[in-house]
């Protein structure tokens, strides 16, 4: 209010300065000044009106300040535990948790049944390479059996029949001995 | 003494239902047959961490008891831990036996190692709930099907079947011969 007050007075005065000072005298009581004055009081109370606002009232957080959980409580919010003492929202809560079981159940009792599955399959698997592994051995054990069995045969084939007795009876003699008279 | 929050309400329930089935509704809203009046509505209660099962009326009762004063009232199911996790006390028997959803029963020479803390084995499961998982409470039973206690498996049924005699099946959580072991510390806070 009082800033814009004197500017007028200054210009008021600069203008009668300038001009000759009867003309001045004559326009003076004349219109303009009620005028002025009107619009500037109007002007004056709009800006008194502003208000200024602090922070809290705001909700503008501190800068620089770390508030730890809980300590700052939501507004309007009750302060206290709320308590579940109703029959239809503790039915609602065990509804909740009993859904939330039976699916943990299920993926339990769906996890336990994949692996018994896979352990299955391995078992079967190693039974089999174990049963291959028998049957490789088996088969080598026969067929060393049957080298055994051939060979002495196939002597017998090449060698006369007698040459054997006599190999043996060679050996026999060509052993030495000693005998005690 | 105070109603339950929603986390506890939710902490309690869960727990329940680690031994008990759908069949839990029974325990908050009992069946229309038997009288409905609001007074015999039954109602958990806590006092000093500890979770307390009741009629409504007896908890209106306990009310006008001061609370340093008040011991204990209807059925303890069990306490709070400081982390805020429930822990079942072997007082809560009585209360999942009827609703259990798996069941042990141990043989007569099997009671006995049970009844003084231990595990139960194998050669002492007389017998079982079929397709039961793995590390699943369930309460456990005489061959008379009187409940001992509940426990949680070690093993799942198909995987049980292959274990030898002296592994261990069940996991012992709470007995009842905790009546006399915690004689002295079982109702105090």
């Amino acid at each position: 209010m009082a800033p814009t007050r004197t500017v007028k007075s200054s210009m008021k005065g600069a203008k009668s300065s300038s001009k000759p000072s009867a003309l001045g005298a004559k326009k003076k009581p004349k219109a303009p000044p009620p005028k002025q004055q009107k619009t500037k009081p109007a002007q004056g109370p709009a800006k008194k009106k502003r208000r200024v606002y602090t922070d809290k009232e705001l909700g503008i957080p501190k800068l620089n300040m770390i508030t730890p959980v809980g300590v700052d409580l939501p507004k309007g919010k009750k302060k206290g535990k709320v308590f579940v003492d109703d029959q239809e929202s503790m039915m609602t809560i065990l509804a909740i948790v009993n859904a939330n079981k039976e699916g943990q159940i299920e993926s339990k009792m769906m996890k336990s049944r994949q692996m018994e599955e896979i352990r299955e399959a391995r078992r079967k698997e190693a039974e089999a390479r174990q049963e291959q592994r028998k049957s490789k051995l088996e088969e080598t054990k026969d067929s060393m059996r049957k080298k055994r069995k051939r060979k002495p045969d196939v002597a017998v084939d090449t060698e006369s029949s007698d040459s054997v007795p006599k190999e043996s009876k060679g050996g026999k003699a060509g052993r030495k001995r000693v005998s005690f008279a | 003494m105070r109603p339950l929050t929603e986390p506890e309400t939710q902490t309690l329930f869960s727990k329940l239902a680690n031994y008990t089935g759908p069949s839990l509704k029974a325990l908050i809203a009992p069946p229309p047959s038997s009288s409905s009046k609001e007074d015999t509505r039954m109602v958990f209660r806590m006092h000093q961490s500890r979770v307390y099962y009741c009629s409504l009326h007896i908890a209106n009762l306990a009310t006008s008891i001061a609370r340093p004063n008040l011991l204990s009232v209807g059925t303890c199911l069990g306490k709070f831990t400081k982390t805020g996790k429930f822990r079942l006390h072997i007082t809560a028997l009585d209360i999942i036996a009827p609703h259990a959803r798996y069941k042990v029963w141990v043989k007569p020479n099997g009671e006995m190692p049970f009844l003084y803390g231990g595990n139960i084995v194998k050669a002492h499961v007389g017998r079982w709930s079929e397709d039961c998982p793995e590390h699943q409470g369930v309460v456990v039973l005489k061959m008379d099907d009187t409940p001992l206690g509940f426990g949680v498996t070690a093993r799942s049924t198909a995987e049980t079947k292959r274990l030898e005699p002296t592994g261990i099946t069940v996991f012992r959580q709470a007995d009842v011969g905790e009546y006399l072991r915690e004689e002295d510390t079982l109702f105090t806070t």
